[in-house]
């Protein structure tokens, strides 16, 4: 049989979708091939899920070792993994829970999932600089409106339903201890890192819509603009430059980009 | 840049011992010539892994160890990888890059496992030829590692010992001898581990993997999480007075002890190397 005809079969086998692999392969004097191929069957499985218990920690306290066992072999059924390092190997995680039953159907599910995967990027992320308040002070005020931010890369930010950043820590701490499911805190999270150091905010609605305009690309003017339309016009600029100082604050602007004075 | 050979006695850099390394007891970590990393978890954009690396490298030798180089997979290699392998090993500036005798997937997916190939003619020419094409694209020689194995094929027309012998012969690469794979898959299969070691030609060796394993009776797992066992030890006794002084590592990827734990193991295969070389003869 061709190599590649070999490997096939041999993966098939693996993922459960065919057993003619065991035709072709010896176990041992002592255990036969379906034991000894049963090695590698079992040893695929329970790294894929240990992997993503190691990178979603808060998702595995929340569900439970046994509700995250059987979603995380419910996973990657859906999603063999495609990457070279297992590191990213629950990189379709998120949406795998926010489109199948039941999981969609719970936002701590899904916020705890999109918190842990945030912050595992951002542990790793590319290093860079940021700039503070005084770059952006030193641009005239006629140009803000064109003003456009590169956001640091290891920023990620995304809507919540839940506050996930409180209980996750409680759940690390104690995968017992008792909080109120029914909770509800609509907004954002934005995690970032600085140096070494791992951080994390919740942001309200407006500010979660102006920072995911401003990470699409879109200029201060534009930023106001998605601002009025939620508030009243002459408070949209107050906002919007509160949100702007603040970004700058925390360190997650790498850069500003504005039309040079005198430009079209 | 020593040859990877004389080394001396290394361990794989892992997570927990950074600060034992970087901060901790002096003579301690002079107990350990040099570190082989994982590359595979240095290969991110930035952030602590990357620092933690260059910290260590800039006081120890290092060897790169990658787990998805898939030299066996009848899939296209990965060019993206390899471009970055490349620049890894710019960084990190090793004595050698290696990988395993292994394929990890086919059809775009990875498995995340070293699995086994059928030991044939037309598996030898395959990864001949991709060994070639690897070594061209970074510019510059790689050892293989015989891998822990579970089932054997009933296709297979060659020893592992002979394959691994012609394939670096054939490829120009060099052998990673890893002891606790060749005892493990000895155990597994029925062969005697001390014919593996004496077919393979001691100038093809670069250096040598020591490990623990988890002993289930009827098999052999090759774990990674156990101290080194008596029985490999021997055949580490055994693979020194074949090879003379040779690079050698110890690999613990799992319930890792503390870093002077594994000092004193690593001061174990010291103390064996320099019993087994003789009187005569220098361990690196």
């Amino acid at each position: 049989m061709p190599l590649a005809e070999m490997e096939r079969l041999f993966q098939d086998g693996l993922l459960g979708s065919s057993r003619e692999i065991l035709s072709h392969v010896n176990g041992n004097a002592r255990e036969d091939a379906g034991a000894m191929f049963g090695v590698y069957r079992n040893a695929y499985w329970a790294r894929l899920v240990e992997s993503l218990a190691v990178d979603l920690p808060g998702l595995k306290a929340l569900a439970g070792d046994a509700a995250f066992d059987h979603l995380a072999r419910a996973y990657v059924a859906r999603h063999p993994s495609t990457t070279r390092s297992i590191r990213w190997a629950g990189r379709l995680l998120p949406q795998f829970l926010a489109r199948e039953a039941p999981y969609r159907d719970d936002p701590w599910l899904n916020d705890m999932a999109h918190f842990d995967w945030a912050l595992a990027h951002a542990f790793d992320a590319a290093d860079a600089p940021v700039i503070g308040v005084a770059q952006l002070a030193a641009i005239p005020p006629e140009l803000w409106g064109g003003v456009t931010l590169v956001l640091h890369p290891t920023l990620d930010c995304f809507a919540v339903s839940t506050p996930v950043d409180v209980v996750r820590p409680l759940l690390l701490a104690n995968p017992r201890a008792a909080f109120d499911r029914d909770r509800r805190r609509d907004g954002g999270l934005m995690v970032w890192r600085i140096g070494d150091d791992l951080k994390f905010r919740a942001i309200d609605p407006l500010e979660q819509d102006a920072l995911a305009a401003a990470r699409a690309g879109a200029s201060f003017g534009e930023i106001c603009e998605t601002i009025a339309a939620r508030v009243e016009a002459e408070a949209a600029a107050m906002r919007a430059a509160g949100f702007l100082r603040g970004w700058l604050e925390w360190g997650i602007v790498q850069d500003i980009g504005h039309d040079a004075p005198g430009s079209a | 840049m020593r040859d990877v050979t004389q080394l001396g006695f290394g361990l794989g850099l892992r997570p927990q011992h950074y600060p034992a390394i970087l901060d901790g007891d002096r003579t301690t970590a002079a107990r350990v010539d040099w570190f082989e990393i994982i590359s595979e978890n240095y290969m991110v954009a930035g952030g602590r892994p990357l620092a933690n690396l260059m910290a260590v490298r800039a006081r120890y030798p290092m060897v790169m160890h990658g787990v998805s180089l898939s030299i066996g997979s009848t899939d296209p290699l990965d060019r993206a990888y390899l471009d970055d392998l490349k620049a890894l090993a710019a960084r990190v500036e090793p004595a050698i890059v290696s990988d395993h005798l292994c394929w990890t997937g086919v059809a775009g997916l990875n498995m995340h496992d070293l699995l086994p190939l059928p030991l044939t003619e037309e598996a030898l020419g395959h990864v001949c030829g991709r060994i070639g094409q690897v070594q061209d694209h970074l510019g510059r020689e790689i050892a293989i590692e015989n891998a822990s194995t579970y089932v054997t094929f009933a296709e297979s027309t060659i020893p592992e010992w002979e394959f691994m012998a012609e394939m670096a012969r054939r490829s120009g690469c060099r052998l990673l001898l890893d002891v606790n794979n060749v005892y493990v898959s000895a155990f597994n299969h029925g062969f005697a581990a001390e014919t593996y070691i004496e077919s393979i030609p001691p100038e093809l060796v670069a250096y040598v993997h020591l490990a623990g394993h988890e002993d289930n009776r009827t098999y052999i797992i090759d774990t990674h999480d156990h101290p080194v066992v008596d029985g490999v030890w021997d055949l580490y006794a055994h693979a020194v007075r074949r090879f003379g002084p040779v690079a050698t590592m110890i690999e613990r990827d799992d319930k890792i002890p503390l870093f002077a734990e594994l000092a004193e193991e690593l001061a174990r295969a010291r103390r064996i190397a320099e019993a087994a070389a003789g009187p005569d003869q220098e361990v690196a």
